[in-house]
């Protein structure tokens, strides 16, 4: 069974099977981590990225720029989150930094303080094209 | 989801236009083109096809259309499918339905003060100076 992720790179479109934990894009050739996360605890990167979902709970703290499919808040993120589906934010979760994502979910009580951009196109994938193959002259006699 | 006359005593109808300050004591529907500033301590709805330009203060405030504007509200802003907010946005509370289109700052739940200064949630100590000894060697 294989299923279709998007490179959190160039977001670049492949088909990757369903139990596979990592990937190399085969568009930028860069790795690609495609786990679910669940943060229990402090946790601090410069950058965080997956495409499957990250879910930080209640005593979870992440700090770092977030690229996820589905990113899912019960503690506190803070950082720029870049979401390809939806970020939730429950009751006593907490965000700050940016969000740029075509969904978003905020129960009351929750708090969010940064930049929004909500809803609007899906990134476009920054593909490389391949160069064209070179064709063979025949030397002239 | 019915909005009843009740909740928005005064309505701004679909072929009006309005530019400048507007107060309500009550709730008002916006269903025209306003550029300016809104107040008003009850309910304030932007429905499809209103469009608000400026700054809003109001409770709650719903929007179904398009607003270019800063909002302000001691409750709840709720964006509907059809919505489209361009702008400030700082609140209590925050729902955004499935389809609605919202690019600007979100304050959501943290307290500030009028000036937009953020207060910390505890007291904050206050500092007794410490004299500054005497650099004079007698």
């Amino acid at each position: 069974m294989r299923k279709k992720v998007y490179c959190t790179h160039c977001h670049g479109e492949m088909s990757v099977a369903h139990s596979a934990l990592s990937s190399v894009c085969p568009h930028c050739n860069k790795r690609l981590v495609l786990e679910n996360f669940k943060i229990k605890t402090y946790h601090a990167v410069r950058e965080f990225a997956t495409t499957g979902d990250v879910v930080v709970e209640p005593r979870g703290r992440l700090v770092a720029n977030v690229r996820a499919a589905n990113l899912i808040v019960d503690g506190e993120v803070r950082g720029a989150i870049v979401a390809r589906e939806r970020v939730s934010i429950h009751k006593h979760g907490t965000v700050k930094g940016d969000i740029d994502a075509p969904l978003l979910a905020i129960e009351a009580g929750a708090m969010l303080d940064g930049f929004l951009r909500i809803g609007g196109a899906a990134p476009v994938a920054i593909v490389r094209k391949k160069p064209a193959a070179r064709k063979r002259v025949a030397a002239k006699k | 989801m019915g909005d009843s006359g009740a909740d928005y005593p005064t309505t701004i109808g679909a072929d009006a236009s309005f530019t400048g300050k507007l107060k309500f004591e009550k709730g008002a529907r916006l269903l025209g083109a306003v550029d300016g500033e809104i107040t008003t301590s009850g309910d304030l709805l932007v429905d499809k096809g209103g469009k608000l330009a400026g700054q809003a203060r109001a409770g709650n405030i719903r929007v179904n259309g398009e607003v270019t504007a800063k909002l302000e509200s001691a409750g709840k802003i709720q964006l509907g499918a059809s919505a489209r907010l361009e702008g400030d946005v700082q609140a209590a509370k925050l729902e955004v339905a499935e389809g609605a289109v919202l690019i600007g700052h979100c304050s959501i739940g943290v307290k500030s003060s009028g000036n937009g200064v953020k207060t910390a949630s505890a007291p904050v100590e206050q500092v007794t100076p410490r004299r500054e000894k005497s650099t004079v060697r007698k």
